[in-house]
């Protein structure tokens, strides 16, 4: 059994760490690129949303170099990846690709059937090894989070233009390389010893953007065309709340604290939507009142064309905005997103902010 | 008081509950005219460009009921069957509307969550009661008169094959034919496409007008439903979703019906999946004419009109030649796919 699994931005890093050490022969899909979408375009429904077409892709690319099981999580609704499984199944078998995919519910109505299905994935090895290795996965999330908000601090503050990207390019390179969760962690560290030393330019006030929208969306890069990268090298410091570290505290972890916080966040926005309504739309919604709080400079919702809960914050999102005196911009992607246009209303998205924060600066 | 509610969305499944639970507590009702050009065009110019076309025509009927009433009725369904849910986008609906519709009109927002359990479903309805400022005596008696109402309306769609319910709550009854000379097509969509005229195009009196009557998933006995989603790994959370796929896969099961028209919206994302799944099944098994129809607001008559006709020369075409054996030694008809 080779399992595989989809891509979201660094998900991969504590995956591979994970199976590695529970010594799980795995394929990690090859990087997102333009043939992946070729093929999940070609393969998903026409009107299905962009991650299962992204999903599909990563699984045929897996699959030729030898991936026989796809493992992914689920939910139960009501957005539209929680029935991912099973159209996937259909449409690969449809294809004649015969791989099993091993869908890892939350273990509420059926806690066997969930033990059932993670022991299919780590085989025989004994439970103290498979918890040990959970812990560390999730240790490297921890970390890898530390690591992504230090690009994020450093990349509108660099001395020299672009060294945060190629620092962040070496790393993706050379954790493809390491094996086993204790090497990932030495590399993290190691990284973010050299990130932290980036050079700055001496008092630079970036301006401030905060990101919000759909998880995988804002998580994987491929998707949104490298929207931190693109502020970034902008001169803009983007925050982002929806982390794979806050994914996995919402849902695996028993971390009360955590839980608390976030309901106290969620509660900022129940003024406008105080109810999940499946997705991250709730989410959505409370951090743009948050980051309006904050008093970010504006705030920029990304979602997949078609994506159910994301078009219903979408349209409560303006009148935040001017409730609270935030500027606001929506940007949908799909597969014909073009990089150019999205280029474009990016750059004059940030200059209208700056050009705003002038005017407030002079009258003051 | 005087309360409006738009003729949209699943009205013409639950208007009778609805109704009659207000009217006992001794309102009045005022329903949104139907769907009309005007209508659609202000639904399209106030609602976000992403949403689909029924929740887009659900913001024109209320802008319809605005000046004409003291308040709206906005239903937010999350559930309507327990552990399942509907479209995310009925959930967050009074949040559209509110910071979408101009001038604000008021809203009588009405939960119903039948998630936990059917009996706290009507929570909502009691809660709604109570801010009107009706008894809980007279809620409850309200209540009660409106549930069964609702049992006779939903008795009345299961039992009477081809009736239009949007057509029954109108008081025209049963006109929808099942079997006409031709045959009959089973029409597989959300109540809000297949029961309204405007937004089909009318598409039930267009085959009957070629001969054939049809069938619609509110037709098929639940039973039926859920023992054709069992050959689904896992189950269907979608209460709409798992009756199109259920009702779809019992008409090709049953050999009902000689074609199958699946209606959609643009983008309806539970659409996407059901239609995927419906079009396997029916490539891989049953072989049955089957089509798609993409409804959006770009309302062309003709194209809409050309597809019909082409797939009913299909259907034809299939009866009477359908022995055909080409040179290269495979039936026509052997239903592969488009690509393998």
């Amino acid at each position: 059994m080779t399992i595989t699994f989809p891509h979201m931005g660094w998900l991969y890093i504590p995956v591979k760490a994970l199976f590695d050490d529970l010594n799980v022969p795995i394929v990690v899909p090859p990087p997102i690129n333009n043939k992946t979408l070729e093929i999940g375009t070609l393969l998903a429904p026409e009107m299905a949303c962009l991650p299962m077409k992204i999903n599909l892709g990563n699984y045929v690319q897996s699959i030729e170099n030898g991936a026989d099981t796809i493992v992914l999580t689920g939910s139960c609704g009501p957005c539209r990846f929680g029935y991912y499984g099973v159209v996937e199944q259909e449409i690969l078998r449809d294809q004649g690709y015969d791989v099993d995919i091993i869908i890892l519910d939350a273990p509420g109505r059926d806690p066997r059937e969930f033990v059932n299905r993670i022991s299919r994935i780590t085989g025989r090895s004994p439970l103290f090894k498979g918890l040990k290795a959970f812990f560390q996965a999730s240790k490297i999330i921890e970390e890898m989070d530390k690591l992504q908000q230090v690009f994020l601090r450093k990349r509108p503050r660099e001395l020299a233009k672009g060294e945060t990207d190629r620092i962040q390019t070496r790393f993706e390179k050379e954790v493809m390389k390491c094996k086993g969760s204790r090497e990932i962690l030495a590399l993290i560290e190691k990284y973010r010893h050299k990130a932290e030393t980036i050079q700055e330019r001496p008092d630079t006030t970036p301006l401030r953007i905060g990101l919000v929208g759909e998880i995988y969306t804002l998580i994987e890069p491929y998707v949104n065309l490298n929207v931190e990268k693109k502020l970034g090298s902008l001169g803009v410091e983007v925050h982002r709340g929806i982390t794979i570290r806050d994914w996995v505290k919402t849902h695996l972890s028993l971390d009360l604290k955590y839980k608390k916080e976030r309901k106290e966040k969620l509660d900022k926005g129940a003024g406008y939507l105080n109810l999940c309504i499946g997705g991250h739309a709730w989410e959505t919604i409370a951090s743009a009142v948050h980051y309006a709080d904050m008093g970010l400079d504006g705030v920029i919702q990304i979602l997949p064309f078609g994506c159910m809960p994301e078009i219903v914050a979408e349209s409560i999102i303006p009148t935040i905005s001017k409730d609270l005196d935030i500027p606001a911009m929506t940007l949908t992607v799909d597969e014909l997103t073009g990089e150019a246009g999205y280029q474009t209303r990016l750059e004059a998205f940030v200059d209208l902010l700056s050009r705003r924060k002038e005017i407030i600066y002079e009258q003051a | 008081m005087k309360i409006g509610i738009p003729r949209a969305l699943l009205y013409s499944i639950y208007l009778p509950l609805w109704k009659t639970f207000l009217e006992s507590l001794g309102h009045q009702i005022v329903m949104s005219s139907h769907t009309d050009k005007k209508i659609l065009d202000n639904g399209v110019k106030f609602c976000v460009d992403d949403a689909c076309l029924p929740i887009k025509i659900f913001h024109g009927h209320v802008m319809d009921l605005a000046h004409k009433t003291d308040a709206v009725l906005v239903p937010r369904l999350v559930s309507i069957h327990p552990e399942e849910y509907i479209c995310p986008k009925f959930i967050g609906l009074p949040e559209m509307i509110k910071h979408s519709v101009p001038g604000s009109p008021s809203l009588l927002v009405m939960d119903y969550n039948a998630r936990s359990g059917t009996e706290k479903a009507y929570h909502g309805m009691k809660t709604l009661g109570r801010e009107l400022g009706a008894s809980e005596k007279l809620i409850k008696r309200a209540l009660s008169e409106a549930r069964i109402r609702q049992a006779e309306h939903e008795r009345r769609m299961e039992r009477e094959k081809g009736l239009n319910p949007a057509h029954a709550l109108d008081g025209k009854g049963m006109e929808g034919i099942i079997r006409l000379e031709q045959g009959t097509i089973g029409l597989i969509g959300h109540p809000y496409l297949v029961y309204d005229q405007f937004i089909n195009m009318d598409i039930c009196n267009k085959l009957a007008a070629r001969g054939y009557g049809t069938v619609f998933p509110e037709n098929i006995p639940m039973a039926d439903i859920e023992a054709a989603c069992k050959r689904y790994p896992k189950k269907m959370f979608w209460s709409y979703g798992k009756r199109l796929l259920g009702a779809g896969l019992t008409m090709m099961g049953d050999r009902q019906v000689d074609g199958l028209i699946l209606l959609t919206s643009f983008g309806c994302g539970i659409d996407s999946f059901v239609d995927e799944l419906l079009v396997i099944a029916n490539r891989r098994k049953y072989k049955l004419p089957l089509t798609i129809i993409t409804l959006d607001e770009h309302t062309g008559q003709a194209g809409f009109n050309t597809r019909l006709e082409a797939f009913i020369d299909m259907i034809e075409w299939r009866r009477r030649y359908d022995n055909y054996i080409p040179a290269h030694g495979l039936a026509v008809y052997t239903g592969k796919g488009t690509f393998r």
